[in-house]
């Protein structure tokens, strides 16, 4: 007789796995609609493929356990190397900003 | 193209390592060319040595296997004396001291603070007494794991000891078996208890009764894919194949040759077995088993004794939860399991266990799943005298449930994964539920494991509460924390943990269980265990009943151990570490 129950846990777990690896382990977040508005704490993890690398992914989970109006997910963003420079210079360019503000 | 780990492996790979990290233990640490460094590490893995993390580089753990958890007579005392002479660090553990032997949940030992140049003379002492490092990791054939009194149980089905040294001496350095696409993990028991966890493993092979030519003949069911890691928690899956124990090295090469030909070689991320198992079934797998890679008839599935298993179950159903205490054998004498805290034994206390366990038994130790030791082989009227040995009161046959079912991994004193401090935690968290915290009438087992992240090395997934290293904000700054799950656990019908609250900080969390448990005994029904109890109450109300909250319990670890270069150093930051250092110790600077 086989046993091909679903042998899946009940309530979700974190979809994204989280070692010293993951890019932010704790990062603010929010998710905004027409009708909700949630804050959370969230994963953020940039990474390629180990086999022939030809994409660039930015993956993005917020704490289910803190979400009402969105069931658990995680998010990706899929990017070119091109994209991922352009995506990096403005992250640089912007964190300049709010550093010089901060020094002044 | 391959993966990278692929194609070092298609390079150098299996027993052949061994000369390579012979040479450079010769010619020492700078020897490893620095581009080469990642593809020797991951080769290395295959002769037990994992490098450490960093800020302690030339520093490596050193994992030896051992089947079945067996160590024979005189091998404890030369695990000792290989600790004592070469694992020892530049820092100090607070708790453990310089030097420390490590229990693990595969029943395997592991070092800390191994240099390269010492391997050579370490192999020899090890080898010396039938010791070996070899596959215990990498993508091979682990340490093969089982109920760790086969042999000795009195109430057993089936000695499944001869079959786990079979496997051991099969598929150890077996070229045909050496390169799989992943790790291998294979548990056999013989016993009624499911000691041998066989449900989180990728084999496993578990008692069982068949009718063959009308004959009632003992064996083994076998289910496959099992296994913890990556988020992705699977139970072994029953493929209806029975085996005698005859047969068991045979099918269990024909499944590892399946394995080895069908798994996913492009992602690492994708090539346990229980991923194909999930792209197969149970059906398909056993089709193309017996048609490819068998070349008899194969049994369908006889009667099993999964609804006796009460190992690490949760459910007060008779049998024992774990090996601790005293226990009559078949042979008249009794084994005693002793509770060695979070798996970590000194090295004067190892030295003090080997002369323990030659004095009143046969000089044989086990190793349980539950980072514990276990004596064997005691006649009845020594064990007074053993009980009255200064070693029980620190390694009790009879402890206190928090001391007895708290497990916990490396954690980021060591490991490149974890997120969080996690063996000192767990002792700084025992201790102080011991003092400070009542469990329910009648509740004897109550396991809490810790895992420093994802990977989910010390089970998580199989205790009355899991922990797992995470980070979190608290007065503005951050720190560690811990996810918390409720009600997982083996036995008959295994399940994982709930996962119920997130980002706890980790000084909030022994009052967290706290309330957990006083919210447990206040609604409980009847002697209901902590198992039952999480399975009938509705998850939301179960988040609610966790009420994290700050006690006289302080953590000295809050801060980001992983960004320190040892997290007990008296200056920990990662510029002040001595790494990488010579054989003897001294830094290597730029210069050199």
């Amino acid at each position: 007789m086989y046993d091909d129950t679903d042998t899946h846990s009940q309530m979700p777990d974190r979809i994204l796995k989280v070692n010293a690896y993951t890019t932010l382990d704790l990062v603010d977040a929010s998710a905004t609609g027409q009708e909700f508005e949630e804050s959370a704490f969230a994963v953020c993890n940039v990474t390629s493929p180990r086999k022939h690398p030809d994409e660039i992914t930015l993956e993005l989970e917020l704490d289910w356990t803190q979400l009402d109006a969105l069931a658990p997910h995680a998010d990706t963003l899929t990017l070119s190397p091109e994209e991922a420079r352009k995506l990096a210079a403005d992250l640089e360019k912007h964190a300049d900003r709010v550093e010089a503000e901060q020094r002044d | 193209m391959p993966t990278d780990v692929e194609r070092w492996k298609s390079e150098v790979y299996g027993n052949e390592i061994r000369e390579h990290l012979l040479e450079f233990a010769e010619q020492g640490w700078d020897s490893i060319p620095e581009d080469e460094r990642d593809a020797w590490f991951e080769r290395f893995k295959w002769w037990g040595l994992y490098h450490q993390r960093n800020g302690q580089e030339s520093y490596f753990m050193m994992r030896i296997g051992t089947p079945n958890g067996v160590l024979t007579p005189g091998q404890t005392e030369v695990v000792a004396e290989v600790a004592d002479e070469y694992a020892r660090g530049p820092a100090e553990n607070p708790i453990f001291g310089n030097g420390y032997v490590d229990w693990t949940t595969r029943q395997s030992i592991q070092l800390h603070w191994i240099k390269l140049e010492d391997i050579p003379e370490i192999f020899d002492k090890l080898e010396s007494v039938g010791l070996s490092t070899q596959q215990a990791c990498g993508d091979s054939w682990r340490n093969i794991v089982g109920c760790p009194v086969a042999g000795k149980d009195k109430h057993e089905h089936v000695d499944a000891l001869p079959v786990a040294m079979e496997l051991n001496e099969t598929f150890k350095g077996n070229d045909d078996h050496s390169n799989l696409p992943r790790k291998w993990k294979v548990s056999i028991t013989g016993c009624r208890e499911g000691c041998g966890q066989g449900d989180i493993n990728d084999l496993a092979l578990e008692p069982a009764t068949k009718e063959i030519d009308g004959e009632e003949t003992r064996g083994f069911n076998i289910r496959i894919g099992g296994g913890l890691s990556r988020n992705e928690p699977r139970f072994a899956r029953d493929i209806d194949v029975f085996v005698t124990p005859e047969q068991a090295a045979e099918v269990s090469g024909a499944i590892s040759a399946l394995f080895r030909d069908n798994g996913d070689r492009d992602n690492r991320y994708n090539a346990r077995i229980k991923f194909l198992m999930d792209e197969w079934g149970a059906e398909k797998f056993r089709d193309v088993l017996q048609e490819e890679y068998v070349d008899f008839e194969l049994e369908t599935a006889g009667d099993d004794l999964r609804s006796e298993y009460s190992y690490n179950s949760g459910y007060a159903d008779g049998g024992h939860s774990d090996h601790v205490g005293i226990h009559e054998q078949a042979d008249g004498n009794y084994y005693v399991g002793l509770d060695v805290l979070v798996g970590r034994m000194g090295v004067d206390d190892t030295k003090e266990l080997a002369r323990v366990a030659d004095e009143y038994g046969s000089g044989e130790i086990r190793i349980t799943q539950r980072q514990n030791v276990i004596i064997t082989d005691v006649p009845e009227e020594k064990l007074d005298a053993l009980q009255d040995e200064e070693l029980l009161d620190h390694y009790s046959p009879d402890p206190h449930p928090f001391m007895r079912g708290s497990i916990a991994c490396t954690g980021t004193e060591f490991c490149s994964l974890s997120i969080v401090e996690t063996k000192n935690r767990q002792v700084r968290y025992a201790r102080w539920l011991k003092e400070n915290v009542e469990l329910p009438a009648g509740v004897e087992d109550f396991h809490i494991h810790l895992s420093g992240c994802t990977a989910s090395c010390a089970q998580p997934q199989i205790a009355d509460i899991s922990l797992r290293g995470m980070k979190t904000r608290k007065d503005g700054e951050p720190v560690e924390a811990l996810d918390i799950g409720l009600g997982g656990g083996l036995g008959e019908n295994p399940n994982f943990a709930e996962w119920v609250t997130q980002r706890v900080p980790v000084d909030e969390v022994p009052g967290a269980i706290k309330n957990l448990l006083a919210n447990f005994e206040e609604r409980r029904e009847g002697d209901e265990t902590f198992r039952e109890f999480v399975a009938r109450t509705d998850e939301e109300d179960l988040a609610e009943l966790v009420e994290p909250e700050e006690t006289s319990y302080e953590d000295p670890m809050m801060h980001n151990t992983k960004r320190t270069w040892y997290p007990y150093a008296d200056d920990d930051s990662l510029d002040a570490s001595p790494a990488p250092t010579r054989a003897d110790g001294t830094p290597i600077t730029s210069d050199d």
